[in-house]
């Protein structure tokens, strides 16, 4: 890739002395912890966590959706808390689940562990730096966001309007969140939103510190790997998207508390300006979710394809182009909200445009396979999995695009199945394909490629068996947000939930394959991936030294190009 | 190369993470600054359907198209208003250019005093810009006594322009409508009001 | 899961799409072959001078179907014009670009994997591919932004001085539709109840004890009725949070939105019901405020219309608008003086 391992080699050894394998003690080391590899792993434990809570959720979703009628939710109001839930509070518990499954996915399992996870753990070591810039800072984050899960979690149990928690979906919208929603659970989801948003700004703030100072003498910015790259433009996504949403929802929160009328139209408010700040934030948001993934399926796809990336400078510039052209699209969001003409296709023309980056990705992916000597080790695998899935996703994005053909498709299951092709299918591939590739790295224990091989394959099925068929469901006119539906979606809903039967299966492979790695996996080298692995964190022992880069790395002149 | 303990990269690190954070505070700004930047846009451009306001003065200045155009008017009442509330017109075909006036009427059926305020806007939206209100009840709240009933009038006319802009060239018919919400209830007793600081968008 | 549902599931879908197809061909015929007989429970409670069977829905018409795979057939010149764009620019695009990236896989899974190539080559750059993998996108994207762009611009036609004007207005949990050039009288639209489930609305009957009655979830007690075949102005708002009118086989979708209108032109080609749901998330029953559009010819509307208390016959194009002002409400027509009581701010 941007380095080649040779040139500093002969530095690594020079690692040999002992003080970097200082340790605090336990308290110390995790509760104060100022290392970078702790607070990732930490990070990364956190987004298991709540992804585990986020999946239960969709689970619950699932069930109650497995046929017509409501079968379940009434169990689960009870679970909430709700003494003899009557049928409102009954259908409210159905928008928390929505609500928190869409939060917890977004702020505490996706970001986490791209960002918080990956990006704290590989960051410094790909570009030769000792920790992130500002390694108490990285604490402070890491904490803000545990407490804005916790915060949204107790707001499913205090009162939200027609039952406890917030029914808001994750979007919540103006005036459904302020007159609509009476309680305290709205104020807790705000409050986690707020924490959640300060966290991953001061997280920004170091990553952007982190790369734009730290580098190792020699890596140039042309020579940072790709995974640094989407990292630094994310950071930069993260930092003019979220403040954005910090003060749309602070006004949300006057709005409901202190007789404000920001997105009030009895005081000469609107409420279509909420959904304008919100998609402001919201659209480079969703590429916050997928350009860490993108940066990773690029180290994965040279790796073991043995190849330097194809076009790197075009790739690098791709993902900034996606970067900036994601902050003028935001209102293809609101394709029905009344927008006028002149809008409409100004939006409609400016989101195809992010086509072109996103096409220049996928190809140069495909080209740096071309001619290489691929192996298909479990990353790779997965890599390809993600390639070809968010080819999926991106391609019914195309037609979301179309305001004209929106008008059939907005808020129907079209959109939710392409929202999941990019996200629970495009960037949670690319965490595992990730999470396969720096396990052993971050572990020092090999796990199971026969069950990562396993994992992936009926992770396969089950995604593309939960989400093609709700492409069925949209074009039918099958709304979101719906805990019952006409008999006539009964069919594409059933084989949905059979689905993710099939993909908790693979989880639990998953499972496994992490407990065989303690248990009984082998000892992972240095660079286990072989010659293909060229970046700095292969030249570190598996898992790296306590303190790594004393002595900082030199970058040669050899460059990809 | 031993660079970590000089003290340039601390200062360094420092000024980078202070841009950065200035430039977010930016973004915190620019979020709040939105709710009046939005204001003034949708005012000056009519966008999402925002009638302009003018005075006398602008007024005298349009002269009669000889063309006509109808217009038809629509009132709404959010949830919580204890009014009737309704145009004494559904349409009318004014001249381009000409003044015209338009009369709503409004009856509070509770039995408390109720101070209201009216949002409005313009369908097609493209026609908002050319819409001009001189005289409006929208401008100023509305109180109402129990059961009492008013006739409210609006002064307007259709800026000449439109019939050089091709966006309207098929508006055959603009809907002016309007949402009378609740801005204070006061009971007959004399109770205090509790009147929210409202400032009024357009005109 | 087995390939006995499968295949009954795919029977079950091309079986709804010859249906679709045979009604469309013979059009209105079979729609009202199928109504209901003389009995008008809705004309003797209103006592009015109009008689009105609500129309029995066509099974698989604006409405979806189970099992089915492609959008609901359209019944609108938008509908259609959005549904050849989609089924016949935008699929077959989309499925090739898929299917190029899936073969482009396969094969480097073929010929370049370790064994096939055992030494990988060093080619990291080739500048005519970069740039022609940059252009054609464009250009296949400027191909699809053409009749999107049209699409956008006929749909946002404003209608005609004369149409009749639908006011819609979203409600927690229900639809209220005003006939403002009918008279202003309001019909409220209520969910019907689900046999065997909790009730939803108290005081409604439940779905399938009347013989009009369309699929559970989707079917109301009072429908919105249209006249068929000519423009409506319908204008859209909301009394408390956001909601949407949609309806999937009118490719119709627009936001209610609290303290203003939209408005957006519908023609519904066909005699024939057509159903919709809420859509925008609008708090607990958000699921229960489905749509039913039901469009009738002028007469039959015309009829409909004059079973409503102080309805009349909107006078459509024929006259000059002003002449459809529609009177002011009872409580102000014996006054004449048009002077206002309220004082407005002059600027």
């Amino acid at each position: 890739m941007a380095t080649t391992a040779d040139h500093f080699q002969a530095h690594s050894e020079e690692h040999g002395h002992h003080d970097h394998e200082h340790k605090p003690a336990f308290f110390a080391r995790w509760f104060m912890s100022t290392n970078h590899k702790d607070i990732g792993t930490m990070y990364l434990i956190f987004a298991i966590i709540a992804g585990i809570v986020g999946g239960a959720f969709s689970g619950m979703m699932r069930v109650e959706l497995a046929h017509p009628g409501i079968q379940y939710l009434d169990t689960f109001a009870r679970w909430f808390g709700a003494v003899n839930p009557d049928f409102n509070t009954t259908l409210h518990t159905w928008n928390v689940l929505i609500t928190a499954h869409g939060l917890i996915m977004v702020f505490f399992m996706v970001m986490p562990a791209m960002i918080g996870g990956f990006g704290n753990w590989f960051v410094p070591l790909m570009i030769g730096a000792p920790d992130m810039a500002f390694p108490r800072m990285n604490n402070i984050s890491f904490w803000m966001t545990v407490a804005g899960f916790f915060s949204l979690l107790c707001s499913a149990f205090v009162p939200g309007g027609t039952g406890n928690g917030a029914g808001t979906g994750w979007t919540v919208y103006a005036p459904l969140s302020t007159s609509g929603s009476p309680g305290p659970a709205v104020d807790f989801g705000i409050f986690a939103l707020h924490l959640a948003g300060a966290g991953s700004i001061m997280g920004a703030i170091n990553f952007i510190t982190t790369i734009l100072n730290m580098r190792a003498p020699g890596m140039t910015l042309h020579k940072m790997p790709l995974f640094v790259w989407s990292m630094l433009v994310t950071a930069f996504l993260l930092l003019l998207s979220l403040p954005v949403l910090a003060a749309a929802v602070t006004m949300l929160l006057t709005d409901r508390n202190f007789g404000t009328t920001f997105f009030d139209a009895s005081g000469g408010g609107d409420p279509i300006l909420y959904q304008h700040l919100f998609w402001f934030f919201g659209h480079p948001e969703v590429y916050i979710m997928i350009l860490p993934g993108f940066g990773m399926i690029s180290q994965i796809v040279s790796t073991f394809s043995k190849k330097p990336v194809f076009g790197y400078l075009g790739m690098a510039y791709a993902m900034v182009a996606i970067g900036v052209v994601g902050f003028i699209v935001w209102a293809h969001h609101m394709y029905a909200t009344g927008l006028s003409v002149n809008t409409k296709m100004y939006f409609t023309a400016a989101t195809m445009v992010i086509a072109v980056p996103t096409g220049i990705k996928i190809f140069s992916w495909v080209a740096t396979m071309w001619g290489g000597s691929v192996e298909f080790k479990s990353p790779m695998v997965w890599a390809l999995g993600f390639i070809f899935l968010f080819t999926v996703g991106g391609v019914t994005g195309v037609v979301l695009a179309n305001g004209g053909v929106d008008d059939v498709m907005h808020d129907t299951y079209y959109v939710v199945a392409h929202f999941h092709y990019v996200l629970s299918l495009g960037a949670v591939t690319a965490l595992f394909a990730g999470f396969y590739y720096w396990f052993p790295k971050m572990s020092g224990k090999m796990h199971s490629e026969f069950l990562a091989h396993v994992h992936f394959v009926i992770f396969f099925i089950g995604v593309n068996m939960i989400f093609f068929p709700m492409h069925f469901l949209g074009l039918q006119g099958m709304p979101r947000r719906y805990p019952d539906y006409a008999e006539a979606y009964e069919y594409w809903n059933h084989i949905a939930t059979i689905g993710y039967m099939v993909m908790a299966t693979s989880l639990v492979v998953w499972f496994i394959n992490i407990i065989y790695a303690y248990a009984a996996g082998k000892k992972a080298e240095d660079n286990y991936w072989g010659e293909g692995a060229t970046t700095l964190e292969w030249t570190l022992s598996s898992p790296p030294p306590f303190h790594q880069f004393e002595t900082l790395p030199v970058i040669g002149e050899t460059a990809h190009h | 190369m031993v660079a970590s303990d000089s003290p340039t990269p601390r200062r360094r690190n420092r000024k980078t993470a202070l841009t950065a954070l200035s430039a977010a505070l930016v973004m915190l700004g620019l979020g709040y600054a939105s709710v009046p930047l939005y204001r003034m846009f949708c005012q000056a451009t009519g966008y999402g359907g925002t009638t302009q306001r003018v005075d006398e003065a602008q007024a005298a200045t349009v002269k009669d198209s000889g063309r006509t155009i109808s217009i038809r008017f629509d009132a709404n009442v959010e949830r919580n208003m204890p009014w009737q509330f309704k145009p004494l017109q559904r349409t009318d075909t004014v001249s381009i250019g000409a003044r015209d006036m338009a009369l709503f009427w409004a009856k509070n059926t509770s039995g408390k005093t109720v101070t209201g305020t009216a949002s409005f806007n313009v369908e097609p939206e493209q026609a908002a810009r050319y819409f001009n209100k001189i005289q409006c009840f929208c401008f100023t709240e509305q109180t109402l006594k129990p059961g009492e009933e008013v006739r409210m009038p609006v002064l307007y006319y259709i800026d000449p322009a439109i019939l050089d802009d091709p966006d309207n060239k098929d508006v055959q018919q603009i809907t002016l409508s309007y949402t009378f919400h609740v801005t204070s209830t006061q009971d007959n007793s004399g109770g205090d009001a509790k009147t929210l600081d409202r400032t009024q968008a357009g005109g | 899961m087995t390939f006995g549902k499968i295949s009954h599931g795919l029977g079950q879908t091309i079986g709804a799409f010859g249906l679709s197809a045979a009604a469309a061909l013979t059009a209105v015929v079979p729609a009202f072959a199928q109504e209901a007989p003389a009995s008008t429970p809705v004309a003797a409670a209103t006592a009015a001078a109009g008689s009105y069977t609500p129309m029995k829905p066509v099974e698989g018409i604006g409405m979806p179907i189970d099992g089915a795979y492609g959008l609901q057939t359209q019944f609108s010149k938008t509908g259609e014009y959005g549904e050849w764009i989609h089924n016949i620019i935008l699929m077959p695009i989309i499925t090739a670009i898929c299917v190029l990236v899936l073969i482009l896989l396969v094969i480097i899974a073929v010929r370049f994997n370790r064994r096939a190539n055992p030494v990988a080559s060093k080619t990291s750059h080739n500048t005519i591919l970069e740039v022609v993998w940059t252009l054609v996108p464009v250009l296949i994207l400027i191909g699809i932004a053409v009749p999107s762009i049209d699409l956008i611009a006929k749909q946002y036609k404003p209608a005609p001085e004369g149409a009749l004007t639908i006011k819609v207005t979203g409600n927690q949990w229900f639809w209220t539709y005003g006939y403002p050039d009918n008279g202003d009288f309001e019909v409220i639209s209520n969910m019907l109840n689900v046999p065997g489930a909790p009730t939803i609305n108290n005081g409604v009957r439940e779905v399938g004890s009347k013989p009009w009655d369309g699929p559970s979830h989707l079917e109301v007690d009072n429908r919105m009725v249209v006249p068929v075949g000519e423009p409506i102005r319908l204008q859209i708002t909301a009394a408390d949070v956001i909601h949407s009118f949609a309806v999937p086989s009118l490719w119709f979708k627009l936001d209610a939105v609290p303290g203003r209108i939209n408005e957006k032109v519908l023609v519904v080609e066909k005699p024939g019901v057509y159903y919709g749901q809420c859509s925008e998330l609008c708090g607990a029953k958000h699921g229960y405020m489905p749509i039913a559009v039901e469009a009738l010819p002028r007469d039959k509307y015309n009829a409909w219309v004059l079973t409503h208390a102080g309805a009349q016959i909107d006078t459509g194009k024929k006259k000059p608008a002003a002449a459809a002002a529609v009177p002011a409400p009872a409580a102000d027509a014996s006054e004449a003086a048009p002077a206002a009581d309220a004082t407005a701010e002059a600027e």
